[in-house]
C-alpha cells in the first residue's frame, strides 16, 4: 500500500468517471455481497445517554465536563431508566450508546437498559469491569501509553489495568484517540494490545467549544496521524478495526461536518433520519433538541470524532456512488462502523485498496 | 395521456420500492401511492436513500439530498421526478 497517496491527495481531486448507475455498481459481485451484509443493519436507529455525572478519572479535554450537561442531577433509579428505554424502543430506537461520564459506575442502570434494548455500546475508561450480563460492545478509551495517560488522565498504569480487565472479553474494543501529542506512541500501544489479542480502533481528538489546550490537531499532525493509522492497519489487519477510507475521512483538514454535513439534530433540525429520531439524554433523563449530537459540546469545525463519523459518513451513502471504488470505500467504512459498534458483527477484509479522497463526497454533496 | 404516464411512473416506483425493500403482502397494483413511507411503512432513511439512488439511475435525474425528507410517498417521489425532468406543466 502506498501510504503517501492519501496524504498527497489534493483537496479538489476530480471525481472518477462514473462507471454506470448505482444499480449497476451494486451488481458487481464483491460489492453486492458486502452491500447485502451491511444493509441488514440499516434498521439501526441510535440515541445516546449520559448515565451519570460521576467519573473516576479526570481527562484533559473531556467532552463530558464541558457545557451545562455536567450539572444535570443523576437519576439512579433503575426503574426510571427501564421505563425510559421502553419508551425509546416504542419510538423506534434500536441501538443505544451509553456514555458520560463513566457508565461503569452505575452497573444497575446498565443492566436495566440492556434488558430493554439488546443492541448497544458503552463508552468506558475500562478501569471498572462491566458485568457480562450487559451484552453491549464496550469501548475502552486509550489516550496514549501509560506515561501519557498519567499526565493527561491522571490515572496510573491505565493501559495495563485496562488490558488486565478486558483482554479476552469479546465485547471489548480499545479506542485509541490520536491527539497532537501521542501519534508516535500509537504503535507501541497497538503492539501491546495486539499481543494480548485485543481489538483496537482509532479516534481523533476533537476539541470542545473554546478548548485551548495542546491536544488539538494541526494540518501536520493530521497528516502524521493518517500515516500512522494506515501503517498500523496494514501491519495489524486482524486486530485493527479500521479502513483506509476511515483514515482519510477522519484526518482530512476539514472536519466531518464540513466534509459531509452533519445529520445530527444540532446541525440538522429536519425531520429525516437522525434529525428526526436521534436524542442525547442527560443523566437526569432530559434532552435538548438543539444540543443533540453524539458528542455534545464538541466544536463542529474540529469534529473528527469516531462516534460522529459512524453516523455522519454512513448516512451519506448517496455521496459515494461516483465510482465502484468510491462505493467500496463507503462499504469499508460502514463495515468498520458495524464491527466497532455492534456486538457479534465480524469485520470483513477491506474492499477498497485505492485510497479515496473524502473531497469527492463533499463535491457530490455540493448542491447543498 | 399524462394521467396514464403518471400512473405508469407511480407503478414503477412502487415496483422498485417493493423489490429493493423486500416488502411483503403488497404488489405494485395494490400499493397505495399516498402511503407515508416513513411514518406508515417505517422505512428507514438509509432504505429510502437506496431507493432514491436506484430511481436516479432509472430516470436519469439527480435528487438534491436536501429534498429527501419530502419524498414521503410514491406520489411525491413521482412528482419530484417529473419536476426534475421538466415535464410538470
Amino acid at each position: 500500500m502506498n501510504l503517501d497517496v492519501l496524504a498527497a491527495a489534493p483537496a479538489n481531486t476530480a471525481p472518477a468517471a462514473t462507471s454506470g448507475t448505482f444499480a449497476d455498481i451494486v451488481k458487481l459481485p464483491d460489492i453486492a455481497a458486502r452491500f447485502a451484509k451491511v444493509r441488514r443493519y440499516f434498521f439501526l436507529r441510535e440515541s445516546t445517554y449520559d448515565m451519570t455525572r460521576r467519573c473516576n478519572v479526570r481527562c484533559d479535554g473531556c467532552y463530558y465536563y464541558e457545557g451545562d450537561k455536567q450539572n444535570a442531577q443523576d437519576n439512579l433509579d433503575p426503574e426510571a431508566w427501564r421505563k425510559l428505554f421502553q419508551a425509546e424502543k416504542a419510538r423506534g430506537i434500536t441501538f443505544v450508546v451509553l456514555a458520560g461520564a463513566e457508565p461503569a459506575l452505575v452497573p444497575d442502570l446498565l443492566e436495566a437498559c440492556s434488558a430493554e434494548i439488546p443492541l448497544g455500546a458503552i463508552a468506558s475508561n475500562g478501569l471498572i469491569h462491566i458485568s457480562s450480563e450487559v451484552g453491549y460492545r464496550i469501548h475502552i478509551s486509550v489516550w496514549g501509553n501509560d506515561a501519557t495517560s498519567e499526565r493527561v488522565r491522571r490515572a496510573k498504569r491505565m493501559l495495563e489495568r485496562q488490558i488486565e480487565i478486558y483482554a479476552g472479553d469479546p465485547r471489548a474494543v480499545f479506542v485509541y484517540t490520536f491527539t497532537r501529542e501521542n501519534i508516535a506512541e500509537a504503535r507501541g500501544v497497538v503492539e501491546n494490545l495486539a499481543r494480548h489479542g485485543c481489538k483496537v480502533t482509532f479516534n481523533m481528538f476533537s476539541a470542545t467549544v473554546g478548548y485551548q489546550g495542546s491536544l488539538s490537531h494541526t494540518p501536520t499532525s493530521l497528516a502524521e496521524t493518517r500515516q500512522a493509522m494506515l501503517s498500523l492497519l496494514a501491519d495489524y489487519p486482524e486486530q485493527v478495526l479500521f479502513s483506509p477510507y476511515s483514515a482519510a475521512a477522519h484526518t482530512d483538514t476539514l472536519s466531518l461536518h464540513d466534509l459531509y454535513s452533519c445529520p445530527y439534530p444540532r446541525q440538522n433540525q429536519g425531520q429525516f433520519g437522525l434529525g428526526r429520531s436521534f436524542r442525547q439524554y442527560r443523566s437526569d433523563l432530559t434532552w435538548i433538541r438543539e444540543a443533540a449530537c453524539c458528542v455534545p459540546d464538541t466544536d463542529c469545525a474540529d469534529c473528527r470524532h469516531y462516534a460522529a463519523g459512524s453516523a455522519i459518513v454512513t448516512a451519506r451513502m448517496n455521496r459515494h456512488i461516483g465510482s465502484p471504488d468510491q462505493f467500496r470505500a463507503w462499504l469499508d467504512y460502514v463495515d468498520t462502523y458495524l464491527a466497532v459498534w455492534v456486538q457479534g458483527y465480524a469485520k470483513e477484509p477491506n474492499l477498497c485498496a485505492v485510497p479515496i479522497a473524502p473531497a469527492l463526497a463533499r463535491q457530490t454533496g455540493a448542491a447543498r | 395521456m399524462p394521467q396514464t404516464q403518471n400512473g405508469l411512473m407511480e407503478r414503477r416506483i412502487a415496483e422498485i420500492l417493493i423489490q429493493e425493500l423486500k416488502l411483503e403482502n403488497v404488489t405494485p397494483d395494490t400499493f397505495d401511492v399516498t402511503t407515508d413511507l416513513v411514518k406508515e411503512l417505517g422505512i428507514d432513511s438509509m432504505d429510502l436513500t437506496t431507493v432514491v439512488l436506484v430511481l436516479q439511475g432509472e430516470y436519469k435525474v439527480k435528487f438534491d439530498e436536501d429534498n429527501y425528507p419530502s419524498l414521503t410517498t410514491v406520489r411525491a417521489i413521482a412528482e419530484q421526478i417529473r419536476q426534475l425532468q421538466g415535464t410538470v406543466s
